[in-house]
């Protein structure tokens, strides 16, 4: 399901490094990530909390918070690379070609505002429609997200509605003026487990409906396994391993996603065998250890891991699999 | 909601009784005879006369003991009358009456100057936040908070003069569309605005970091409507309900703004009400200004809910 | 647990000596420019206030007629008054004043307001809506108003009471006034001062109380006196510093306004109020009477609220974000 490799790629991410001004000096918390996605194609971004997957993507559309500062790279969208074009170019992006649905929606939803006139802004400022268009076309997608009797919820506030249905409500935001990219930041974590699965059926659905491409951040792995086509393992502000998710989970490399594999509890395992948990916190940023950033916590680190940083590199015969693991790259070297 | 209004009324009123209690005993107990008072400013010897002195003391009354004359006070003012001034004999509700205007006119001036400069001020600031925009805005509410209106007052009056040919100093009372009154509003509105700057600027700046407002920037809303739905919105709770506190200031204030440049209003008449042991007006305006503070008070509840829409639900269930 | 095998030098130890609370906040204050200022010059005006009396070159009573109205010089720093006293040195007096009246009051007040709003907020029920509903009372009638009316009106008795027991003893206690005048002054002061002390303190000890981390206390078994001690005391004594930085300038203010109005501390005690007052019969021929005191006050102010706000945000950094 890969997208074709001669199509330019929808968002191509190169080198994006990020630092936040702390007391004792900048220090770096997104360290040359390099990420792609392909039209229509769908990208699982996934990592413990504070790896630097949420401050990813809100640097894409220039919203991250005061202290913290883009340092270098590119974000190619479409072509144009967003971190450079001018704000007024950046506001069309915005809710107009790149969709975002962020992870509380109690605290994304504005309390004091009813939710039909949250959903109409986009409408109104990037399809120049009128209020009474607008309304029509909010109530369309209340229906498409599957909110029931949507003609009397467009005037409900956001405390007047449920977790569930306020995601719904962050969805159709995201999707008013059917952007090319939807990026879905961790949009289930605030919910129930059970409405989590509805939410993640409701954004597969969607994709193939609308035909757009989607990046959804989370730490569950498991959870979005049937949604994704690929997957962007980060550590420590660097991707480590990035895959196909049927190779990801049949082949996992890197040490820290086989990790992170062996931590998802499975239902056929034995009543006795015990979920294994990767050991160690991940580094502070200001305090990223000189080589590979997971080797203080890797059971197989060697010197050279200590030393120098690995780099991205295509594991051998597969297709579309990298790993960023010098031992795994060393191993496979001897296996071939 | 007429409930509630009511319910908020009858709670004002044993807090009310209660200091008018303790400004009457403290005009019974402490401030002298205010027969004695009354004639010796008179002419002749009268209040030397202890005979003809405890005569008019019985006739008027003065002699029942002190909670039967503070409640047959209290039972006057629920029939709207007042009692009259102990200096001029005047009625005590025409001397209100006649001074109250100046006072309602010069606050609303206030209030209103203070709600159309401060809150852009606090906005400007907060959205400026740690640039030498919001340091000047912030330094310049600090400083104004810390200056008194008796301060301020005659130093403005200073400096205009200085500027101004012919040395005519802004003294007295015109009507609010007369010039003279800029001054006077101006200095009556100098804390008011210190006070809502800062709290619009902290506001602002807690709204500023909410999730929502990144959500709005994020559908790609135009900054300048981010600024007033999305921020101004939910900024206004917190600052309407300083209104009481505003009141406060500026009941405050207009005693020594009144008293600085000669405004006939209610400060003015409260400062030679004290000076004279008037205490039946002394009376009247300490009941005038409790009920402002609590109807400020009362008015913020009641625009409460049509600002937060989420403090809808527990105002209905009270 | 199948625990990989782990290096945990780099992230778990710390290599930095802890920061304390107080340190923190101390290393924010001093940030903080503005604050620096402000607590520079609150220092000064102490010190003055201390030491006043040796550092004037005149006695604040001292009369020279023949040096009436006199312009600021050399000689005179802020120019002298209409009786020839120095200013300067009335000024400095004034401070004295002020810094008394503004200390006194505020412990008082702290006191009563501590006191009363940490009871009502453990021990809830009907103490606690009493004093409630005289917080409330005391914070709705125009202060200002209510506590001029107490000065008026308690100050001809007391005098008189004096003056009685004067006759009686002759004591000549009794004669002086000055007592009379702090005695109002500080008690109808404080009377209006303590309530926003009690709301912040029963605010915080409910706030506290509520929280998870003092629930797990509870759950570990720790007594209620030990969680007063650890959780409690150092939560509230943050908001209630700023508070205390902020109501040493609001005194102060309040001070000079009785003065003001006739009902604070009485002539020739200077105080920076009865000067501003006197000023202002003349200011259009001797502006320096004005300016000296006004500037003075508006200095010592201006002084307080830096500080204060610099505390809060030394203290309450989750506030100032």
């Amino acid at each position: 399901m890969t997208a074709p490799e001669i199509q330019k790629p929808l968002l191509d991410v190169r080198g994006l490094t990020i630092e936040i001004e702390t007391r004792r000096g900048p220090a770096v918390i997104v360290d040359g990530i390099n990420l792609t996605v392909g039209k229509g194609e769908t990208v699982g971004v996934v990592g413990e909390s504070g790896c630097g997957k949420s401050l990813t993507m809100l640097s894409l559309v220039r919203l991250l918070p005061n202290k913290i500062k883009v340092k270098g790279g590119t974000a190619e969208f479409a072509g144009r690379d967003l971190l450079r074009m001018s704000k007024s170019e950046l506001r069309q992006v915005r809710g107009g070609k790149i969709g975002f649905v962020f992870q509380d929606p109690m605290t994304s939803l504005n309390p004091v505002m009813r939710i039909g006139d949250q959903l109409c802004e986009p409408l109104i400022y990037h399809r120049s429609m009128n209020k009474a268009e607008a309304r029509t076309r909010a109530i369309e997608l209340l229906r498409l997200v599957g909110i029931p009797g949507p003609e009397q919820r467009i005037t409900a506030y956001p405390h007047e509605l449920s977790g569930g249905m306020r995601q719904r409500v962050m969805i159709a935001m995201g999707l008013a003026c059917d952007p090319e990219l939807l990026i879905a930041d961790e949009p289930t974590t605030a919910l129930d487990v059970t409405i989590q699965a509805q939410i993640v059926d409701l954004v597969k659905d969607l994709r193939k409906k609308l035909n757009m491409s989607v990046v959804w951040i989370t730490h569950d792995l498991a959870l979005i396994a049937g949604l994704v086509d690929r997957v962007a393992v980060l550590y420590a502000g660097t991707v480590v391993e990035d895959a196909p998710v049927g190779e990801l989970f049949a082949r996992p490399t890197h040490p820290y996603t086989r990790g992170l594999l062996a931590s998802i509890p499975k239902l056929s395992d034995e009543r006795a065998s015990r979920l294994s948990s990767i050991g160690g916190t991940p580094p502070e940023p200001g305090r990223r250890p000189k080589g590979c950033p997971f080797a203080p916590r890797c059971a197989l680190a060697e010197a050279v891991c200590h030393e120098r940083v690995p780099a991205l590199e295509p594991v051998v015969g597969s297709n579309g699999h990298r790993v960023a693991c010098f031992v795994a790259q060393r191993q496979m070297m001897e296996a071939a | 909601m007429l409930r509630y209004i009511a319910t908020r009324l009858l709670l004002w009123i044993p807090s009310v009784l209660l200091v008018m209690l303790a400004v009457y005993a403290m005009a019974y107990f402490g401030a002298g005879d205010p027969i004695k008072l009354i004639f010796l400013r008179a002419p002749g010897d009268v209040a030397y006369n202890p005979e003809k002195i405890e005569a008019i003391r019985d006739a008027a009354g003065l002699n029942r003991p002190f909670l039967v004359q503070f409640g047959s006070y209290i039972l006057n003012l629920i029939q709207g009358n007042f009692g009259n001034s102990l200096t001029s004999g005047r009625s005590v509700w025409a001397m209100v009456s006649a001074a109250a205007p100046v006072s309602f006119k010069l606050g609303l001036c206030a209030v209103v100057l203070t709600a159309v400069v401060a809150v852009p001020l606090g906005m400007i600031a907060a959205m400026n936040q740690n640039t030498k925009v919001d340091y000047a805005i912030l330094g310049s509410a600090l400083f104004l908070w810390a200056i008194p209106a008796y301060v301020a007052g005659p130093l403005l009056m200073v400096l205009l003069i200085l500027i101004l040919p012919g040395g005519s100093v802004p003294y007295g009372w015109g009507g609010i569309f007369d010039v003279r009154i800029l001054l006077p509003l101006l200095v009556l509105s100098f804390q008011p605005i210190a006070l809502i700057v800062r709290q619009t600027r902290a506001a602002v700046i807690e709204v500023l970091s909410e999730d929502f407002v990144r959500t709005a920037r994020a559908k790609g809303v135009p900054e300048m409507v981010v600024a007033f739905r999305h921020i101004l919105r939910p900024v206004l709770t917190p600052v309407v309900t300083q209104l009481g506190l505003i009141m406060i200031t500026i009941v405050n204030g207009a005693i020594f703004v009144e008293l600085v440049f000669g405004l006939p209003g209610l400060g003015r008449l409260t400062v030679s009400a004290l000076t004279n042991s008037d205490y039946p007006v002394i009376l009247a305006i300490t009941l005038i200004g409790s009920f402002l503070v609590m109807l400020s008070n009362l008015l913020v509840d009641v625009l409460y809910p049509l600002l937060d829409p989420r403090a809808n639900d527990t105002m209905r269930s009270r | 647990m199948t625990i990989t095998p782990v290096n945990l030098s780099s992230s778990v130890a710390d290599d930095e000596p802890p920061v304390s609370l107080w340190r923190d906040a101390w290393h924010r204050l001093v940030r903080n420019k503005l604050a620096v200022a402000g607590l520079a010059v609150v220092v000064l005006l102490a010190f003055v206030a201390v030491f006043g009396p040796w550092l004037t070159p005149y006695d604040f009573l001292t009369q020279d007629l023949n040096a009436r109205n006199q312009a600021p010089s050399l000689a005179h720093l802020f120019g002298t008054d209409d009786l020839g006293r120095d200013v300067f040195s009335r000024v400095v007096y004034g401070t004295r004043t002020a810094f008394v009246v503004a200390i006194v009051v505020t412990t008082i007040a702290v006191a009563i307001g501590v006191t009363l709003g940490a009871m009502a907020g453990f021990f809830g029920g009907l103490f606690d809506r009493t004093v409630m509903w005289f917080t409330d009372m005391t914070m709705s009638v125009p202060n200002l108003l209510l506590v001029v009316v107490i000065n008026a009106s308690l100050k001809t008795p007391i005098t008189a009471w004096m003056e009685a027991r004067y006759q009686a003893t002759l004591n000549p206690f009794y004669r002086e006034t000055i007592w009379v005048d702090f005695l109002l002054v500080f008690g109808s002061m404080a009377l209006i001062s303590w309530p926003p002390y009690a709301r912040l303190v029963r605010a915080q000890v409910l706030s506290i109380r509520g929280r998870p981390y003092v629930t797990a206390a509870r759950a570990l078994g720790l007594t209620n006196r030990l969680i007063l001690m650890r959780y409690i005391v150092p939560n509230a004594i943050g908001p209630l510093i700023v508070s205390v930085s902020a109501g040493l300038g609001t005194a102060m203010v309040l001070e000079s306004a009785f003065s003001f109005l006739g009902v604070g501390v009485n002539p020739p005690t200077p105080s920076w109020g009865n000067m501003i007052s006197d000023g202002l019969r003349v200011w259009q021929h001797y502006p320096h009477l004005l300016a000296a005191p006004a500037a003075v006050l508006g200095l010592a102010t201006v002084a307080f609220s830096f500080l204060g706000d610099g505390l809060n945000d030394a203290l309450n950094p989750r506030g100032s974000k």
